[in-house]
């Protein structure tokens, strides 16, 4: 579904990527893995359009989308959800989630209120708030807005940024059970994690990074039980 | 006394307010100040004046003066928004990842090239209003309100309101307030923040144009330089308001009106344009954010 090769991305002088080879494919979850400053996020924004790599190609349903904007990436359907959420604080919550289906304009009024329909039941406080401005919610509450929004539009692909983020123990197990029930509708999830364990037994592949390179890439299970990855990322 | 300089003052606010929008619109957007938003002000009053002369020959003033008053207002809102959306694109857009000063000075160089275009095209001397409003108007209280006075307050207000509706309600200004809350996260939920940037433009312009129209009909005289000082008072009154809020451009505005007509009917009219500054002095010691500003939130 989604395929990256060898696709390097800088930051002025800073090289964040060299060469990156990853390929999601349909109705996997798969997790990159790897300290801060390896390149994940910056992986993220390349396949989302809000950077552009230098060198490489990207493919999505094999279709080049290295060159294209992120608002038509959005349409073609990938959605990012990025590191901190972002939801619009000053916005309230149904405009945040109204906000998710912006480009939806070609969609059946019917098909749309159903989709809202399935965002209030994976998360029915979003309901009950959903006149409260997006910033008076908690970290835990803006991550399911977040998650919400994004799924407004649609996605085949979703790709998360750090979704556990400074969230409490119980939040953290909501929002990966949560990512498991998208996943099992049919959604196609790139997920990127500081917390390496969870992620690789929620995911079905994973590719660990270092330094802007792949470093290893396996099956989830099979990289919790790597001597490597434990070492370097799961504290054992 | 005090009733006839508040109503003196609140034609002037809305007019004020009409220019502020502007600023403060695009201000929320790119954290710009268009410093050639006053230009499309006065850019403004100057195609009202050759619309409306070009009707006038055409007769079409003597058999209806409304209709020929609204196609004025229709070409010079449509005109002007062209010159704002030209302007963004010429001006501002080249310049969006450079450093903030830059297209601050950009500001600088279209204001002074808008200037003297139109001193090159039309002359250096002062234009007329080719129409004349009656003095008529209502009594009341001991007060005069002149027609045109109403049509002014009566105008801006109607102005405000669609726009408050348009920001609140609609798709494209909800997307808005999204783009000027976060553009990276806009982009992302899939809003092409280009054309809503653009849309920014247009709107503030066409806001500015009938401004300019009406604020050419109450004087009767234009010249090439009234956008500079117009437009100095009016984002004093978007600063005033709070810069980025669209509710504080609006109070700002006819707050600015007021305190300019009471201070020039009781303290001095000598002074009329430094009470402007003045307040702006005191609002940037006291509370810089402004009336209605937000201070700078901490984001979660």
């Amino acid at each position: 579904m989604l395929k990256l090769s060898s696709v390097h991305t800088s930051y002025g002088p800073i090289k964040a990527l060299r060469g990156i080879d990853i390929e999601v494919y349909k109705g996997e979850i798969v997790c990159l893995i790897g300290s801060n400053g390896a390149g994940k996020t910056t992986t993220l924004m390349t396949i989302s359009g809000i950077l552009k790599p230098e060198a490489g190609d990207i493919l999505f349903k094999d279709e080049p989308i290295k060159d294209t904007s992120p608002h038509i990436i959005v349409k073609k359907g990938i959605c990012h959800v990025p590191e901190g959420r972002r939801i619009f604080p000053r916005l309230t919550i149904m405009e945040n989630i109204e906000m998710g289906a912006y480009s939806e304009v070609r969609t059946q009024k019917s098909e749309l209120r159903n989709n809202l329909e399935r965002v209030f039941a994976l998360f029915p406080i979003l309901k009950e708030r959903a006149k409260q401005m997006g910033g008076t919610l908690s970290g835990g509450e803006q991550q399911m807005l977040a998650i919400g929004r994004a799924l407004m539009s649609n996605p085949e692909l979703l790709l998360l940024d750090e979704p556990s983020l400074g969230l409490a123990p119980i939040m953290v197990s909501r929002i990966f059970k949560t990512i498991k029930e998208i996943n099992n509708e049919g959604v196609t999830v790139l997920l990127v994690e500081q917390n390496a364990k969870a992620a690789l037994k929620l995911s079905n592949r994973g590719y660990v990074l270092e330094n802007g390179a792949i470093k290893l890439h396996g099956r989830g299970g099979d990289l919790l039980h790597n001597e490597e990855v434990k070492k370097a990322y799961l504290g054992e | 006394m005090l009733l006839q300089q508040l109503i003196n003052g609140l034609t002037l606010g809305g007019v004020y307010a009409l220019i502020a929008l502007g600023y403060t619109m695009v201000y929320g957007i790119l954290e710009l100040i268009n410093f050639a938003h006053g230009e499309i002000y006065m850019l403004g009053a100057y195609l009202g004046i050759i619309f409306l002369a070009f009707f006038t020959a055409a007769g079409l003033t003597a058999t209806s003066l409304p209709i020929a008053l609204f196609l004025t207002v229709l070409l010079t809102i449509i005109f002007c928004s062209a010159y704002g959306f030209a302007m963004e694109k010429t001006a501002y857009k080249p310049l969006r990842n450079a450093p903030r000063l830059s297209p601050l000075i950009s500001a600088i160089g279209v204001s002074i090239f808008l200037q003297n275009y139109v001193m090159l095209t039309q002359g250096a001397t002062d234009k007329v209003f080719p129409y004349k409003f009656s003095s008529a108007g209502f009594q009341f209280l001991n007060v005069n309100m002149t027609y045109l006075q109403a049509i002014i307050i009566a105008v801006s207000a109607l102005l405000m309101l669609l726009l408050h509706l348009f920001i609140q309600k609609t798709r494209i200004g909800k997307a808005m307030r999204a783009t000027a809350q976060d553009k990276t996260m806009a982009s992302l939920v899939g809003i092409n923040v280009d054309i809503i940037i653009s849309a920014t433009f247009v709107i503030g312009a066409g806001l500015a144009a009938v401004a300019g129209i009406m604020v050419a009909a109450y004087y009767g005289l234009v010249n090439y330089y009234i956008g500079y000082i117009a437009g100095i008072k009016a984002f004093t009154a978007a600063v005033l308001g709070g810069i980025g809020s669209i509710p504080g451009a609006m109070l700002g505005g006819i707050v600015l009106g007021l305190v300019e007509s009471i201070g020039a009917a009781y303290i001095s009219s000598e002074y009329k344009d430094a009470y402007a500054f003045i307040i702006l002095i005191i609002i940037l010691l006291i509370k810089p954010s402004g009336i209605l500003g937000k201070t700078a939130e901490e984001k979660v």
